[in-house]
């Protein structure tokens, strides 16, 4: 790890030294335990704020729109020139990314993706639930295991693959496909099992399932953090917030809550990447990947496809084929 | 009766008595942190808990409440909630927010009924803190572990048994009322109560935080705060997760013929907040919103109320999905470090 | 306790729309009941929160003066959900009211001075309930002069035509109507508001002036005012803020500590130089 970060920091002087960049986004050190958070790098002196570790969990790709939003020049004047801006992605983050480039909302000749090789990263909350509610007080982590010791004084040592995000176990694509500068070192090897939450949440009967959802959508408080962390989730006005015509109430009914997370839910059809910042973000705990995991792997099962490469290719819900599937309209 | 012994052994026939007057809330242990809901029984209750997920002022503001309803065009008033609450095991920093929030909705002229009924209908019987974590900061904002604002009674968890302190008339005839369960407290339960608020009172990780009003007032214009603001994402679980929070929107759902009018959580953080009908925003990017938040809560409040309007119960730094840290924020300008883009 | 989020059931008894782009329309409102009438006490200055069940509420200056009994008058531009739907609808229509809301325009400092109107567009609407409690017999003698300047975009764009007929022909107030580009047949002032200010010269002397318009003519007025003599303290504007609860509590109209509900919508000068620049 400390080989990658060192990598990292080195790639960052150079493209900045070389003025090939205005912004990089990076990782820097959090200021609570275990704790890691996005950090915008202008010059080559900061470079040294860059770190990367197993808490490296948020996704870049969010930031990039905002810098690409045109702006009107006034009356006269040339538009500024679009910022060149550096992201240092993992598997996921990058296939966000690349993800934007197809929806137009980032130039991919704007962007340089520094590819790092991931090999999971720590969920807190696993580590919290060891401590049975107890709150990590201080930790480290070496060769592959982490050592924590609760508020209460409580010390535990796991094994770091007992701990992982689940959406790092179940990653079927680890490594940066399409990446400008690739930092050496080694990936997780891609799940064996593909849509393993996905595949047991479609063995309960549909009855299950529906009180499943309902149980979880019903701890909903309308924060929309999920939809917030999101790099899909770019509209400038969301459908849940429109008020003519008004699709969806702001009180607290179960029927409600449910329309505003099956409606972002299918937005995602095609485009989530399955990067869990929406889990991650959630303050109450709903179990979003269940949901979003499952709309993926119909996704793959009905069209074959899978988000996140190809930036030519249109997803199958923005696309229409002349063999395109259609007894369900004609014979329902 | 104004103090009272309550042994953890009759803490069950303490809750039965409760319940026979009050519909009882405290901290439940769930898979995803502890919350506050109804119990059934002392057993549910997460005694040794540090603090709730979500702040226990949902239960006098809820996230969506009816203000009215209205069928066929006419407006028809909804009786005003007058249920009988005791809310058992609030931390000193929740029931002190429900003090800061009691100002603005109890001003002179203009009540806010809703709120209020409920304020007069329960009975807050907080818990005083012996585990502070390392993103507490009461004692830096005019808290503190044993602080008894906005609370009924007092209670100090002494290994097997409970001290009960009334600080008001409701606190002093619920404890009578239980007086059976009760025993007088001893010299040595007071002093080693005293000892627990000590200890705690050093735990509390102190900010500083002196000469913030006087910065803010001098700083609207500084750059350091598109600084602060540059990875937030406007997601808003700081607001919804702070206990001082209480800005809302209110809305009309219709269905048919009837409908109803509700007033639900908002946040400062949300762009819409301040969307003229023109399409003029006052506060239209992440840095106008971060600086209205920070401002609001420890500048304009101590303007309009004479206090900080955050308790320090470190929720949002727990929380925020990027890690921005509001004691960091708050140093920042106390420090008053002049700020690049990047800041040091 | 009276609860502040109910509004009083009152029916439209009037529509006059008033420019002729027929997006200005002035509602004349009757309360249902007469003990609401009597609570509804109010000074020109003040708002109300127009409630139309099932779309929500709108703020709006009460355009009508107290001196006025029977009725309130709101002007309201069609703007987003709410002032659709009044503008969609018919006399007869019950919708609610809730008020009178936010602080008027401070009168009783207001005796025994010069009052100076300044008005553009559509934010009129406050300043003819100033105009019309001044002009009331009972209330004349306490102020001195009375001058208005009022300019709206075009002829048709003008507000409360009947009213600025009848108050040319009352020499109890000096009145300047100008438009800035004049049409066929208009035989008035052609010119901005605060250029028309600059030519009419008011007084400074013991006078204050109370200004509303959209925030361009304001921005280009209050220099004019301050260049011949007015304080920052004797200038007086009112603000316009994207509101809900109207009373302080919902959190989104403040501008730096002051809510605009509560503590305005009319400030001086001099209060909104002291308040960050966040409207």
């Amino acid at each position: 790890m400390e080989g990658i970060e060192t990598k990292i920091r080195e790639t960052a002087k150079a493209l900045f030294s070389e003025k090939k960049i205005d912004i990089l986004i990076g990782h820097e050190k959090g200021s609570l335990v275990f704790h890691s958070r996005p950090v915008m790098i202008r010059d080559a002196n900061d470079t040294e704020r860059l770190v990367w570790n197993s808490f490296c969990t948020n996704n870049l790709a969010v930031y990039l729109p905002r810098f690409f939003e045109p702006k009107k020049p006034k009356k006269g004047e040339v538009p500024p020139p679009l910022p060149r801006v550096a992201v240092i992605a993992k598997g996921c983050d990058a296939r966000s990314i690349i993800g934007l480039v197809r929806e137009r909302q980032v130039p991919r000749q704007n962007l340089i993706i520094i590819g790092v090789p991931c090999e999971g990263m720590i969920d807190k909350s696993k580590l919290e639930k060891l401590l049975e509610g107890d709150f990590i007080a201080s930790g480290s982590i070496k060769d592959g295991g982490t050592s924590i010791t609760g508020f209460s004084g409580k010390r535990l040592d796991i094994k770091k693959e007992q701990v992982l995000l689940d959406a790092c176990i179940e990653c079927a694509f680890p490594v940066v496909e399409d990446a400008d500068i690739a930092i050496a070192g080694t990936s997780r090897k891609p799940a064996t099992e593909k849509y393993k939450t996905a595949k047991s949440f479609s063995e309960k009967s549909p009855a299950e399932r529906w009180r499943y959802f309902a149980q979880e959508i019903s701890k909903c408080i309308r924060c929309y953090a999920c939809r917030q962390v999101c790099p899909n989730c770019y509209c400038k006005e969301c459908f849940v917030e429109q008020t003519n015509p008004r699709w969806v109430s702001a009180g607290d009914d179960l029927s409600e809550k449910m329309v505003f997370h099956i409606g972002r839910v299918f937005h995602q059809a095609g485009r989530c990447v399955e990067c869990d910042a929406c889990v991650r973000a959630c303050p109450v705990g709903i179990d979003i990947r269940t949901f979003t995991q499952k709309v993926a792997q119909d996704v793959k099962e009905m069209f074959d496809y899978c988000p996140g490469f190809s930036p030519e290719v249109s997803p199958p819900l923005c696309a229409y084929r002349l063999d395109d599937r259609q007894e369900f309209i004609t014979e329902p | 009766m104004k103090q009272g012994i309550l042994t953890l052994s009759e803490l069950t026939k303490f809750i039965e008595l409760l319940k026979t007057s009050y519909k009882v809330f405290a901290p439940v242990k769930k898979e995803e942190g502890v919350f506050f809901e109804e119990v059934n029984s002392a057993d549910d209750i997460a005694l040794g808990y540090y603090n709730s997920k979500l702040p226990p002022k949902r239960l006098f503001l809820p996230q969506c409440e009816v203000l009215c309803t209205f069928e066929n065009g006419q407006l028809v008033e909804i009786p005003i909630a007058d249920e009988k609450c005791a809310i058992f095991g609030m931390r000193p920093c929740d029931a002190l927010a429900l003090s800061r929030i009691d100002m603005v909705f109890d001003k002179e002229d203009l009540k806010d009924p809703y709120y209020l009924a409920r304020r007069k209908n329960t009975v807050l019987l907080s818990l005083v803190c012996d585990k502070p974590l390392d993103t507490c900061f009461c004692t830096s904002v005019g808290g503190g572990p044993s602080s008894g604002d906005g609370s009924d009674i007092r209670m100090v968890h002494l290994g097997n048994r409970l001290l009960l302190e009334a600080l008001t008339e409701k606190g002093e005839s619920l404890i009578s009322s239980a007086k059976q369960f009760l025993k007088k407290p001893k010299q040595s339960d007071l002093e080693e109560k005293e000892k627990i608020v000590a200890e705690s009172e050093k735990k509390v990780p102190r900010i500083k935080v002196d000469g913030i009003k006087e910065n803010l007032e001098k700083g609207f214009n500084l750059p350091l705060w598109s600084a602060i603001a540059e990875r937030c994402l406007g997601c808003g679980v700081c607001t919804y997760l702070c206990p001082t929070c209480y800005c809302f929107d209110i809305t009309d759902e219709v269905k048919g013929e009837k409908g109803k009018r509700i007033r639900t959580w908002d946040s400062c953080q949300y762009p819409l907040f301040t969307l003229h009908a023109s399409g003029h925003n006052p506060r239209p990017s992440k840095t106008e919103r971060m600086r209205q938040r920070i401002m609001h809560k420890f500048f304009y409040a101590v303007e309009n109320f004479g206090r900080t309007f955050c308790v320090g119960c470190g929720r949002c730094v727990r929380s925020c999905p990027v890690n921005l840290d509001l004691r960091e924020s708050i140093e920042l300008i106390t420090g008053n470090k002049a700020c690049v883009s990047t800041r040091k | 306790m009276e609860n502040p989020y109910i509004p009083y059931p009152v029916t439209i008894e009037e529509i006059t729309i008033e420019n002729e782009a027929r997006d200005l329309k002035t509602f004349k409102l009757v309360f249902d009941r007469k003990e609401d009438e009597e609570k509804f006490r109010y000074l020109p200055g003040q708002f109300a929160e127009l409630s139309l069940f099932g779309k929500g509420e709108s703020p709006i200056g009460i355009a009508s003066s107290p001196t006025e009994k029977g009725f309130l008058l709101f002007t309201v531009k069609r703007a987003g959900l709410v002032t659709s739907e009044l503008h969609s609808s018919e006399t007869g229509r019950k919708i609610g009211v809730r008020g009178p809301l936010g602080k008027p325009f401070p009168w009783e400092r207001m005796e025994g001075h010069n009052i100076v109107i300044v008005g553009g567009g559509f934010a009129f609407t406050t300043l003819r309930s100033a105009i019309t409690y001044i002009l009331h017999p009972q209330n004349r003698p306490k102020f001195g002069k009375l001058m208005t300047i009022y300019g709206a975009r075009t002829p048709g764009e003008l507000l409360y035509k009947k009213d600025l007929e009848i108050w040319s022909k009352d020499d109890r107030i000096e009145l300047h109507v100008t438009v800035d580009k004049a049409t066929e047949g208009w035989k008035g002032r052609e010119g901005l508001v605060p250029n028309i200010v600059k030519e009419v010269s008011p007084s400074p002397k013991n006078a204050i002036a109370l200004v509303c318009g959209p925030p361009i003519m304001i921005r280009f007025t209050i220099p004019v005012l301050l260049n011949l003599g007015f304080a920052e303290d004797d200038i007086i504007l009112s603000l316009e803020m994207r509101m809900k609860c109207g009373i302080g509590k919902c959190g989104r109209c403040n501008i730096g500590a002051r809510y605009v509900c509560v503590d305005g919508p009319v400030f001086t000068y001099k209060e909104l130089e002291g308040l960050p620049a966040e409207y």
